[in-house]
Protein backbone atom coordinates (compact mmCIF):
# COMPACT_ATOMS: atom_id res chain seq x y z
CA UNK A 1 0.00 0.00 0.00
CA UNK A 2 1.34 3.31 -0.90
CA UNK A 3 2.08 6.57 1.10
CA UNK A 4 0.16 9.33 0.43
CA UNK A 5 2.80 12.41 0.96
CA UNK A 6 1.44 16.25 0.91
CA UNK A 7 4.18 18.47 0.50
CA UNK A 8 2.19 21.97 1.37
CA UNK A 9 3.66 25.11 3.46
CA UNK A 10 0.56 27.72 2.99
CA UNK A 11 2.93 30.58 2.30
CA UNK A 12 3.66 30.67 -1.43
CA UNK A 13 7.03 30.47 -2.99
CA UNK A 14 8.71 28.98 -0.73
CA UNK A 15 9.87 25.69 -2.27
CA UNK A 16 7.21 23.58 -2.63
CA UNK A 17 6.88 22.04 -5.86
CA UNK A 18 10.83 22.22 -6.05
CA UNK A 19 11.02 19.82 -3.25
CA UNK A 20 8.41 17.63 -4.69
CA UNK A 21 10.15 17.60 -7.36
CA UNK A 22 13.62 16.82 -6.13
CA UNK A 23 11.76 14.58 -2.88
CA UNK A 24 10.60 12.32 -5.80
CA UNK A 25 13.43 11.65 -7.80
CA UNK A 26 15.47 11.44 -4.39
CA UNK A 27 12.56 8.35 -3.49
CA UNK A 28 13.02 7.00 -7.37
CA UNK A 29 16.76 7.30 -7.42
CA UNK A 30 16.88 4.72 -4.46
CA UNK A 31 14.20 2.41 -6.41
CA UNK A 32 11.18 3.35 -5.51
CA UNK A 33 8.18 3.41 -7.73
CA UNK A 34 7.38 7.28 -7.27
CA UNK A 35 4.51 9.47 -8.97
CA UNK A 36 4.34 13.23 -8.43
CA UNK A 37 0.72 14.81 -8.46
CA UNK A 38 -0.05 18.68 -9.46
CA UNK A 39 -2.88 20.17 -7.30
CA UNK A 40 -1.99 23.56 -7.88
CA UNK A 41 -4.60 23.92 -10.85
CA UNK A 42 -4.52 26.92 -13.31
CA UNK A 43 -1.15 27.49 -12.03
CA UNK A 44 0.80 24.59 -12.74
CA UNK A 45 4.59 24.68 -12.39
CA UNK A 46 5.55 21.00 -11.71
CA UNK A 47 5.56 19.65 -15.34
CA UNK A 48 7.92 22.67 -15.58
CA UNK A 49 10.29 21.76 -12.92
CA UNK A 50 10.06 17.86 -14.21
CA UNK A 51 11.22 19.26 -17.71
CA UNK A 52 8.25 17.33 -19.30
CA UNK A 53 5.97 20.32 -20.03
CA UNK A 54 6.26 19.75 -23.42
CA UNK A 55 4.57 16.15 -23.79
CA UNK A 56 1.52 16.82 -21.79
CA UNK A 57 -1.68 15.72 -23.71
CA UNK A 58 -4.33 14.77 -20.81
CA UNK A 59 -4.09 15.90 -17.03
CA UNK A 60 -5.24 15.08 -13.41
CA UNK A 61 -9.09 17.22 -14.25
CA UNK A 62 -9.65 15.20 -17.71
CA UNK A 63 -8.72 12.08 -15.50
CA UNK A 64 -11.29 13.22 -13.13
CA UNK A 65 -13.89 14.38 -15.40
CA UNK A 66 -13.96 11.11 -17.15
CA UNK A 67 -12.53 12.37 -20.53
CA UNK A 68 -8.91 10.19 -19.83
CA UNK A 69 -7.63 7.14 -18.01
CA UNK A 70 -5.13 7.73 -15.50
CA UNK A 71 -2.54 5.98 -18.23
CA UNK A 72 -2.78 8.48 -20.66
CA UNK A 73 -2.55 11.25 -18.23
CA UNK A 74 0.62 9.99 -16.55
CA UNK A 75 3.84 11.16 -17.89
CA UNK A 76 6.88 8.48 -17.29
CA UNK A 77 9.82 10.51 -16.45
CA UNK A 78 13.10 9.89 -19.28
CA UNK A 79 15.89 9.69 -16.77
CA UNK A 80 14.82 7.69 -14.04
CA UNK A 81 12.57 4.65 -14.77
CA UNK A 82 10.36 5.07 -11.50
CA UNK A 83 9.15 8.52 -11.88
CA UNK A 84 6.00 9.66 -13.27
CA UNK A 85 4.09 12.66 -13.47
CA UNK A 86 1.15 13.73 -13.35
CA UNK A 87 0.56 16.97 -14.17
CA UNK A 88 -2.63 19.09 -14.05
CA UNK A 89 -4.81 21.58 -15.97
CA UNK A 90 -3.45 25.50 -16.89
CA UNK A 91 -6.78 26.30 -18.34
CA UNK A 92 -9.25 25.71 -15.42
CA UNK A 93 -9.05 26.11 -11.85
CA UNK A 94 -9.11 24.48 -8.22
CA UNK A 95 -13.23 24.32 -8.30
CA UNK A 96 -12.75 21.77 -11.08
CA UNK A 97 -11.35 19.24 -7.95
CA UNK A 98 -13.57 17.39 -6.59
CA UNK A 99 -12.92 15.02 -3.37
CA UNK A 100 -14.28 11.92 -4.92
CA UNK A 101 -12.73 12.53 -8.02
CA UNK A 102 -9.19 12.94 -6.06
CA UNK A 103 -10.12 9.62 -3.98
CA UNK A 104 -10.80 7.91 -6.72
CA UNK A 105 -7.08 8.84 -8.68
CA UNK A 106 -5.21 8.53 -5.59
CA UNK A 107 -6.69 4.89 -4.95
CA UNK A 108 -5.90 3.73 -8.51
CA UNK A 109 -2.14 5.40 -8.07
CA UNK A 110 -1.89 3.53 -4.88
CA UNK A 111 -2.06 0.48 -6.92
CA UNK A 112 0.39 1.25 -8.63
CA UNK A 113 2.94 3.10 -6.71
CA UNK A 114 5.04 3.63 -3.32
CA UNK A 115 5.09 6.67 -3.19
CA UNK A 116 2.35 9.50 -4.16
CA UNK A 117 4.01 13.15 -3.57
CA UNK A 118 1.09 15.67 -3.70
CA UNK A 119 2.42 18.86 -4.81
CA UNK A 120 0.02 21.43 -3.26
CA UNK A 121 -1.20 24.86 -4.30
CA UNK A 122 -0.18 27.84 -1.72
CA UNK A 123 -2.63 29.21 0.49
CA UNK A 124 -5.44 27.06 2.62
CA UNK A 125 -8.47 26.85 0.14
CA UNK A 126 -9.60 24.00 -1.75
CA UNK A 127 -6.79 23.05 -3.92
CA UNK A 128 -4.52 22.87 -0.65
CA UNK A 129 -7.57 21.62 1.33
CA UNK A 130 -7.53 18.71 -1.26
CA UNK A 131 -3.95 18.19 -2.01
CA UNK A 132 -3.89 17.30 2.31
CA UNK A 133 -7.12 15.61 2.54
CA UNK A 134 -6.07 11.79 2.20
CA UNK A 135 -2.59 12.31 3.00
CA UNK A 136 -0.38 9.73 5.37
CA UNK A 137 2.27 12.30 5.74
CA UNK A 138 3.00 15.57 5.19
CA UNK A 139 6.18 17.41 4.39
CA UNK A 140 5.89 21.23 6.03
CA UNK A 141 8.25 23.39 3.79
CA UNK A 142 9.05 26.70 5.89
CA UNK A 143 11.55 29.65 4.91
CA UNK A 144 12.86 30.61 7.76
CA UNK A 145 11.60 33.90 8.44
CA UNK A 146 8.21 35.08 10.48
CA UNK A 147 5.33 35.22 8.20
CA UNK A 148 6.62 31.17 6.49
CA UNK A 149 6.73 29.96 9.87
CA UNK A 150 3.36 31.42 11.03
CA UNK A 151 1.74 30.41 7.85
CA UNK A 152 3.01 26.67 8.62
CA UNK A 153 1.36 26.54 11.68
CA UNK A 154 -1.92 27.80 10.20
CA UNK A 155 -1.45 24.60 7.64
CA UNK A 156 -0.29 22.46 10.60
CA UNK A 157 -3.15 22.91 12.16
CA UNK A 158 -5.33 22.07 9.52
CA UNK A 159 -3.74 19.36 8.73
CA UNK A 160 -4.81 18.17 12.39
CA UNK A 161 -8.29 18.54 12.41
CA UNK A 162 -9.38 18.85 8.74
CA UNK A 163 -7.86 15.82 6.65
CA UNK A 164 -9.49 12.21 6.41
CA UNK A 165 -7.46 10.94 9.47
CA UNK A 166 -8.39 13.51 11.70
CA UNK A 167 -12.48 13.57 10.82
CA UNK A 168 -12.24 9.63 10.92
CA UNK A 169 -10.24 9.59 14.35
CA UNK A 170 -7.45 7.67 12.48
CA UNK A 171 -3.63 8.05 13.06
CA UNK A 172 -2.26 11.60 12.72
CA UNK A 173 -1.22 13.01 9.86
CA UNK A 174 2.58 12.86 10.73
CA UNK A 175 3.91 16.52 9.49
CA UNK A 176 7.47 16.64 9.16
CA UNK A 177 9.73 20.29 8.72
CA UNK A 178 11.30 20.38 5.81
CA UNK A 179 13.63 24.44 6.20
CA UNK A 180 14.17 26.25 2.83
CA UNK A 181 16.43 28.85 1.32
CA UNK A 182 18.32 28.59 4.65
CA UNK A 183 20.80 31.08 4.82
CA UNK A 184 23.30 30.50 7.62
CA UNK A 185 24.75 33.99 7.10
CA UNK A 186 22.04 35.34 7.35
CA UNK A 187 21.14 33.67 10.35
CA UNK A 188 24.22 34.77 11.85
CA UNK A 189 23.56 38.35 10.84
CA UNK A 190 19.75 38.03 12.77
CA UNK A 191 17.86 38.71 9.54
CA UNK A 192 16.82 34.97 9.45
CA UNK A 193 15.15 32.87 12.41
CA UNK A 194 17.22 30.24 14.02
CA UNK A 195 16.63 26.24 13.70
CA UNK A 196 15.80 26.44 17.35
CA UNK A 197 13.58 29.24 17.22
CA UNK A 198 11.47 27.62 14.43
CA UNK A 199 11.49 24.40 15.82
CA UNK A 200 10.05 25.41 19.12
CA UNK A 201 7.27 27.40 17.35
CA UNK A 202 6.35 24.72 14.96
CA UNK A 203 7.39 21.42 16.99
CA UNK A 204 7.39 18.62 14.44
CA UNK A 205 10.35 16.56 14.10
CA UNK A 206 12.71 18.39 11.46
CA UNK A 207 13.09 16.78 7.89
CA UNK A 208 16.34 18.59 6.55
CA UNK A 209 17.80 21.99 5.74
CA UNK A 210 18.17 22.77 2.13
CA UNK A 211 20.41 25.71 1.67
CA UNK A 212 20.09 28.70 -0.36
CA UNK A 213 21.74 28.05 -3.29
CA UNK A 214 22.00 29.29 -7.01
CA UNK A 215 21.39 25.72 -8.27
CA UNK A 216 18.17 25.36 -7.76
CA UNK A 217 17.09 28.16 -10.24
CA UNK A 218 19.15 26.83 -12.53
CA UNK A 219 17.64 23.08 -12.38
CA UNK A 220 14.19 24.56 -12.62
CA UNK A 221 15.08 26.61 -15.60
CA UNK A 222 16.82 23.46 -17.79
CA UNK A 223 13.43 21.08 -15.99
CA UNK A 224 15.85 19.00 -13.87
CA UNK A 225 14.95 18.58 -10.28
CA UNK A 226 17.88 19.83 -8.52
CA UNK A 227 18.76 16.21 -6.56
CA UNK A 228 20.31 15.32 -9.62
CA UNK A 229 22.24 17.92 -10.18
CA UNK A 230 26.10 16.57 -8.52
CA UNK A 231 27.30 19.45 -7.62
CA UNK A 232 24.79 21.50 -6.40
CA UNK A 233 24.78 21.49 -2.01
CA UNK A 234 20.70 21.50 -2.27
CA UNK A 235 20.57 18.30 -3.94
CA UNK A 236 22.86 16.96 -1.38
CA UNK A 237 20.74 18.58 1.67
CA UNK A 238 17.67 16.88 -0.31
CA UNK A 239 18.90 13.75 -0.54
CA UNK A 240 19.74 13.65 3.28
CA UNK A 241 15.80 14.95 3.71
CA UNK A 242 14.95 11.91 1.03
CA UNK A 243 17.11 9.41 3.85
CA UNK A 244 14.84 10.35 6.64
CA UNK A 245 11.82 10.35 5.04
CA UNK A 246 12.28 6.75 4.52
CA UNK A 247 13.21 6.15 7.82
CA UNK A 248 16.88 6.49 8.42
CA UNK A 249 18.43 8.34 11.11
CA UNK A 250 20.91 11.13 9.95
CA UNK A 251 22.35 13.59 11.80
CA UNK A 252 21.10 17.02 10.37
CA UNK A 253 24.01 19.19 9.18
CA UNK A 254 24.24 22.76 7.31
CA UNK A 255 26.56 22.25 4.58
CA UNK A 256 27.98 25.97 4.62
CA UNK A 257 28.14 27.83 1.61
CA UNK A 258 31.29 28.34 -0.42
CA UNK A 259 33.06 31.00 0.62
CA UNK A 260 34.44 33.38 -2.22
CA UNK A 261 38.06 33.53 -1.90
CA UNK A 262 40.47 36.61 -1.24
CA UNK A 263 40.49 37.05 -5.30
CA UNK A 264 37.12 36.76 -5.73
CA UNK A 265 36.22 39.27 -3.22
CA UNK A 266 38.82 41.66 -4.53
CA UNK A 267 36.98 41.38 -7.80
CA UNK A 268 33.60 41.74 -6.63
CA UNK A 269 34.93 45.25 -4.62
CA UNK A 270 36.07 46.70 -7.99
CA UNK A 271 33.46 45.57 -9.96
CA UNK B 1 -23.38 40.26 20.99
CA UNK B 2 -19.98 40.95 22.58
CA UNK B 3 -18.47 43.90 22.50
CA UNK B 4 -14.83 45.40 23.85
CA UNK B 5 -14.88 47.57 27.11
CA UNK B 6 -12.60 50.97 26.78
CA UNK B 7 -10.98 50.90 29.69
CA UNK B 8 -10.30 53.94 31.85
CA UNK B 9 -6.90 53.92 31.92
CA UNK B 10 -4.95 57.05 29.75
CA UNK B 11 -1.67 56.37 29.07
CA UNK B 12 0.92 59.78 28.76
CA UNK B 13 4.04 59.77 27.27
CA UNK B 14 6.73 61.23 30.02
CA UNK B 15 9.56 63.45 29.44
CA UNK B 16 11.98 60.35 28.89
CA UNK B 17 9.40 58.70 26.35
CA UNK B 18 8.30 56.08 28.79
CA UNK B 19 4.89 55.27 29.44
CA UNK B 20 3.34 55.83 32.61
CA UNK B 21 -0.06 54.70 33.40
CA UNK B 22 -2.01 56.52 34.86
CA UNK B 23 -5.75 56.10 35.54
CA UNK B 24 -8.09 58.55 35.28
CA UNK B 25 -12.06 58.96 35.20
CA UNK B 26 -12.49 61.68 32.39
CA UNK B 27 -15.34 60.16 30.29
CA UNK B 28 -18.94 60.70 31.28
CA UNK B 29 -19.94 57.06 30.19
CA UNK B 30 -18.82 53.52 29.77
CA UNK B 31 -18.97 51.29 26.61
CA UNK B 32 -19.38 47.37 27.38
CA UNK B 33 -20.57 44.36 25.98
CA UNK B 34 -23.54 42.52 27.25
CA UNK B 35 -25.37 39.46 25.40
CA UNK B 36 -29.20 39.68 25.07
CA UNK B 37 -31.53 36.85 24.14
CA UNK B 38 -33.68 38.40 21.35
CA UNK B 39 -36.69 36.79 20.08
CA UNK B 40 -36.14 35.43 16.24
CA UNK B 41 -39.66 35.21 13.90
CA UNK B 42 -39.06 33.78 10.76
CA UNK B 43 -41.62 35.01 8.57
CA UNK B 44 -42.81 32.02 5.73
CA UNK B 45 -44.23 34.29 3.40
CA UNK B 46 -45.36 37.48 2.90
CA UNK B 47 -46.33 40.20 5.88
CA UNK B 48 -49.77 40.09 4.49
CA UNK B 49 -53.82 39.56 6.27
CA UNK B 50 -53.01 36.01 7.12
CA UNK B 51 -50.04 36.47 8.83
CA UNK B 52 -50.96 39.48 11.11
CA UNK B 53 -53.94 37.26 11.80
CA UNK B 54 -51.74 34.44 13.00
CA UNK B 55 -50.05 36.73 14.96
CA UNK B 56 -52.94 38.21 16.85
CA UNK B 57 -53.75 34.93 17.22
CA UNK B 58 -50.68 34.00 19.34
CA UNK B 59 -50.69 36.92 21.38
CA UNK B 60 -54.35 36.87 22.18
CA UNK B 61 -52.91 33.04 23.67
CA UNK B 62 -50.05 34.20 25.27
CA UNK B 63 -50.17 37.79 25.63
CA UNK B 64 -47.02 38.27 27.94
CA UNK B 65 -45.03 36.13 25.57
CA UNK B 66 -43.16 38.77 23.82
CA UNK B 67 -43.05 41.75 26.14
CA UNK B 68 -39.96 43.23 26.64
CA UNK B 69 -38.19 40.96 24.33
CA UNK B 70 -36.19 42.34 21.54
CA UNK B 71 -37.69 41.22 18.57
CA UNK B 72 -35.59 40.05 15.28
CA UNK B 73 -37.32 39.40 12.13
CA UNK B 74 -35.98 36.40 9.35
CA UNK B 75 -36.30 37.40 6.29
CA UNK B 76 -35.07 33.93 5.05
CA UNK B 77 -38.06 33.03 3.36
CA UNK B 78 -39.22 36.76 3.31
CA UNK B 79 -38.41 37.52 -0.48
CA UNK B 80 -41.77 39.76 -0.61
CA UNK B 81 -40.42 42.66 1.83
CA UNK B 82 -38.02 44.35 -0.42
CA UNK B 83 -38.75 48.24 0.03
CA UNK B 84 -38.38 50.99 2.66
CA UNK B 85 -42.03 51.04 2.60
CA UNK B 86 -42.71 46.70 3.51
CA UNK B 87 -40.35 47.27 6.54
CA UNK B 88 -41.61 50.65 7.98
CA UNK B 89 -44.76 49.37 7.66
CA UNK B 90 -44.10 46.00 9.09
CA UNK B 91 -42.44 48.01 12.35
CA UNK B 92 -45.65 50.18 12.55
CA UNK B 93 -47.18 46.95 12.63
CA UNK B 94 -45.50 45.05 14.96
CA UNK B 95 -44.97 48.09 17.82
CA UNK B 96 -49.04 48.82 17.38
CA UNK B 97 -49.00 45.19 18.64
CA UNK B 98 -46.43 46.25 21.58
CA UNK B 99 -43.50 43.84 19.98
CA UNK B 100 -40.40 45.74 20.26
CA UNK B 101 -38.94 44.77 17.07
CA UNK B 102 -35.13 45.85 16.59
CA UNK B 103 -33.56 44.02 13.36
CA UNK B 104 -33.53 41.73 10.93
CA UNK B 105 -31.47 38.27 10.40
CA UNK B 106 -30.65 36.35 7.27
CA UNK B 107 -31.63 39.36 4.67
CA UNK B 108 -30.25 40.32 1.40
CA UNK B 109 -28.09 43.42 0.81
CA UNK B 110 -31.38 45.21 -0.59
CA UNK B 111 -33.54 43.83 2.08
CA UNK B 112 -30.98 44.96 4.94
CA UNK B 113 -30.66 48.55 3.25
CA UNK B 114 -34.55 49.02 3.45
CA UNK B 115 -34.88 47.82 7.11
CA UNK B 116 -31.91 50.02 7.80
CA UNK B 117 -34.00 53.56 6.30
CA UNK B 118 -36.92 51.92 8.77
CA UNK B 119 -34.85 52.02 11.51
CA UNK B 120 -33.99 48.43 11.83
CA UNK B 121 -30.53 46.90 12.47
CA UNK B 122 -29.13 43.90 10.20
CA UNK B 123 -27.72 41.99 12.88
CA UNK B 124 -25.10 38.59 12.00
CA UNK B 125 -24.19 35.60 13.70
CA UNK B 126 -26.33 34.61 16.67
CA UNK B 127 -26.61 31.33 18.69
CA UNK B 128 -29.59 29.66 19.11
CA UNK B 129 -30.52 29.51 22.91
CA UNK B 130 -34.36 27.70 24.20
CA UNK B 131 -36.58 30.36 24.34
CA UNK B 132 -37.87 31.08 27.82
CA UNK B 133 -41.28 31.78 28.58
CA UNK B 134 -42.58 33.53 31.67
CA UNK B 135 -46.48 32.93 32.65
CA UNK B 136 -47.26 31.23 29.66
CA UNK B 137 -49.63 28.43 28.93
CA UNK B 138 -49.53 25.22 31.36
CA UNK B 139 -47.15 22.99 29.33
CA UNK B 140 -44.87 25.34 29.04
CA UNK B 141 -41.51 23.67 28.42
CA UNK B 142 -39.45 23.14 31.81
CA UNK B 143 -36.54 25.49 31.86
CA UNK B 144 -33.38 23.28 30.94
CA UNK B 145 -31.34 23.21 33.96
CA UNK B 146 -27.63 24.52 33.84
CA UNK B 147 -24.88 22.21 32.42
CA UNK B 148 -22.49 20.91 34.87
CA UNK B 149 -19.49 23.02 35.03
CA UNK B 150 -16.53 20.65 33.06
CA UNK B 151 -13.10 21.78 32.08
CA UNK B 152 -11.42 21.65 28.94
CA UNK B 153 -8.70 20.55 28.75
CA UNK B 154 -6.16 20.56 25.72
CA UNK B 155 -2.87 18.56 25.10
CA UNK B 156 -1.38 19.76 21.59
CA UNK B 157 -0.45 22.69 20.61
CA UNK B 158 -3.13 25.29 19.61
CA UNK B 159 -2.01 26.34 16.03
CA UNK B 160 -2.23 29.71 14.48
CA UNK B 161 -6.33 30.03 13.37
CA UNK B 162 -7.10 27.55 15.72
CA UNK B 163 -9.96 28.94 17.97
CA UNK B 164 -10.88 26.85 21.02
CA UNK B 165 -14.19 27.59 23.15
CA UNK B 166 -14.48 25.95 26.53
CA UNK B 167 -17.89 26.41 26.78
CA UNK B 168 -18.40 25.03 30.18
CA UNK B 169 -15.87 26.50 32.39
CA UNK B 170 -12.57 26.54 32.45
CA UNK B 171 -9.65 26.10 29.62
CA UNK B 172 -6.10 24.14 30.38
CA UNK B 173 -3.46 24.01 27.58
CA UNK B 174 -0.67 21.93 28.68
CA UNK B 175 1.24 23.28 25.46
CA UNK B 176 1.99 26.36 23.87
CA UNK B 177 -0.35 28.56 22.24
CA UNK B 178 0.46 29.72 18.54
CA UNK B 179 0.49 33.54 17.72
CA UNK B 180 -2.48 33.83 15.37
CA UNK B 181 -4.87 31.23 18.06
CA UNK B 182 -7.64 32.47 20.23
CA UNK B 183 -8.59 30.50 23.65
CA UNK B 184 -11.77 31.52 24.60
CA UNK B 185 -13.76 30.66 28.07
CA UNK B 186 -16.29 31.17 30.18
CA UNK B 187 -14.21 30.80 33.41
CA UNK B 188 -10.37 30.83 33.58
CA UNK B 189 -7.28 29.79 31.30
CA UNK B 190 -4.42 27.80 32.08
CA UNK B 191 -1.58 27.93 29.77
CA UNK B 192 1.46 25.88 30.77
CA UNK B 193 3.43 26.63 28.06
CA UNK B 194 3.74 30.01 26.08
CA UNK B 195 0.88 32.27 25.25
CA UNK B 196 0.89 33.96 22.04
CA UNK B 197 -2.14 34.16 20.60
CA UNK B 198 -5.19 35.71 22.10
CA UNK B 199 -7.20 34.54 25.37
CA UNK B 200 -10.53 35.87 26.62
CA UNK B 201 -11.20 34.35 29.75
CA UNK B 202 -14.99 34.66 31.80
CA UNK B 203 -16.87 35.48 28.43
CA UNK B 204 -20.54 35.62 29.84
CA UNK B 205 -19.62 37.68 32.22
CA UNK B 206 -17.62 36.01 35.24
CA UNK B 207 -15.42 39.08 36.71
CA UNK B 208 -13.64 36.16 39.05
CA UNK B 209 -12.07 34.50 36.03
CA UNK B 210 -8.13 34.87 35.51
CA UNK B 211 -5.61 33.90 33.35
CA UNK B 212 -2.62 31.92 33.85
CA UNK B 213 0.90 31.43 31.60
CA UNK B 214 4.08 30.38 32.09
CA UNK B 215 5.27 32.94 29.28
CA UNK B 216 2.90 36.29 28.42
CA UNK B 217 3.83 36.85 25.15
CA UNK B 218 -0.12 37.49 24.13
CA UNK B 219 -1.57 39.40 21.21
CA UNK B 220 -4.24 40.30 23.37
CA UNK B 221 -5.85 39.23 26.89
CA UNK B 222 -9.25 40.22 27.95
CA UNK B 223 -11.55 39.57 31.43
CA UNK B 224 -15.24 39.71 30.53
CA UNK B 225 -14.85 42.32 28.45
CA UNK B 226 -11.97 44.13 29.50
CA UNK B 227 -8.60 43.68 27.62
CA UNK B 228 -4.93 44.52 27.34
CA UNK B 229 -3.10 44.12 24.10
CA UNK B 230 0.51 43.37 23.30
CA UNK B 231 1.31 47.01 23.04
CA UNK B 232 -0.16 47.44 27.03
CA UNK B 233 1.66 44.78 28.23
CA UNK B 234 4.91 46.37 29.72
CA UNK B 235 9.07 44.70 30.03
CA UNK B 236 7.81 43.63 33.63
CA UNK B 237 5.72 41.03 32.77
CA UNK B 238 6.34 40.08 29.38
CA UNK B 239 7.89 37.04 29.16
CA UNK B 240 7.22 36.08 32.49
CA UNK B 241 4.96 33.39 34.10
CA UNK B 242 1.76 35.92 34.86
CA UNK B 243 -1.70 36.13 36.10
CA UNK B 244 -4.21 38.00 34.56
CA UNK B 245 -6.91 39.23 36.55
CA UNK B 246 -9.89 42.26 37.60
CA UNK B 247 -9.12 44.25 40.31
CA UNK B 248 -11.16 47.64 40.47
CA UNK B 249 -12.63 47.20 36.89
CA UNK B 250 -8.98 47.06 35.83
CA UNK B 251 -6.88 44.19 34.32
CA UNK B 252 -4.14 43.78 36.53
CA UNK B 253 -1.26 41.39 35.03
CA UNK B 254 1.34 40.57 37.63
CA UNK B 255 4.36 37.83 37.78
CA UNK B 256 3.93 34.48 39.54
CA UNK B 257 6.46 34.00 42.15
Amino acid sequence: MAKIIVVTSGKGGVGKTTSTAAIGAGLALRGHKTVVIDFDVGLRNLDMIMGCERRVVFDFINVIQGDAKLKQALIKDRRLDNLSILPTSQTRDKDALTRDGVEQVLTELREEFDYVICDSPAGIERGAHLAMYFADEAVVVTNPEVSSVRDSDRVLGLLSSKTYRAEKGEAAVKPHLLLTRYDPQRVSRGEMMKVEDILEILAIPLLGIIPESPTVLRASNVGTPVVLDPKSIAGKAYEDAVSRLIGEQLETRVRPMERPGLFQRLLRRTA
Amino acid sequence: MSGQRIGSRVQSLSAKGERAAASTTVMPFQIRGRSFTAVVLELAGAADQAFYAALDALLQQAPHFFTNAPFVIDLDKAASLQLNGDFTRLVRELRGRKLSVIGVQNGSMGQNAAALGAGLIALQGGRDVPAERDGGRGSAAASTPEPAPATLLITEPVRSGQRIFADRGDLVVVNSVSSGAELIAQGSIHVYGRLRGRALAGVNGDKTARIFCQSLEAELVAIAGLYRTSDDLGPAVRQQRVQAFLRDERLCLEPLK
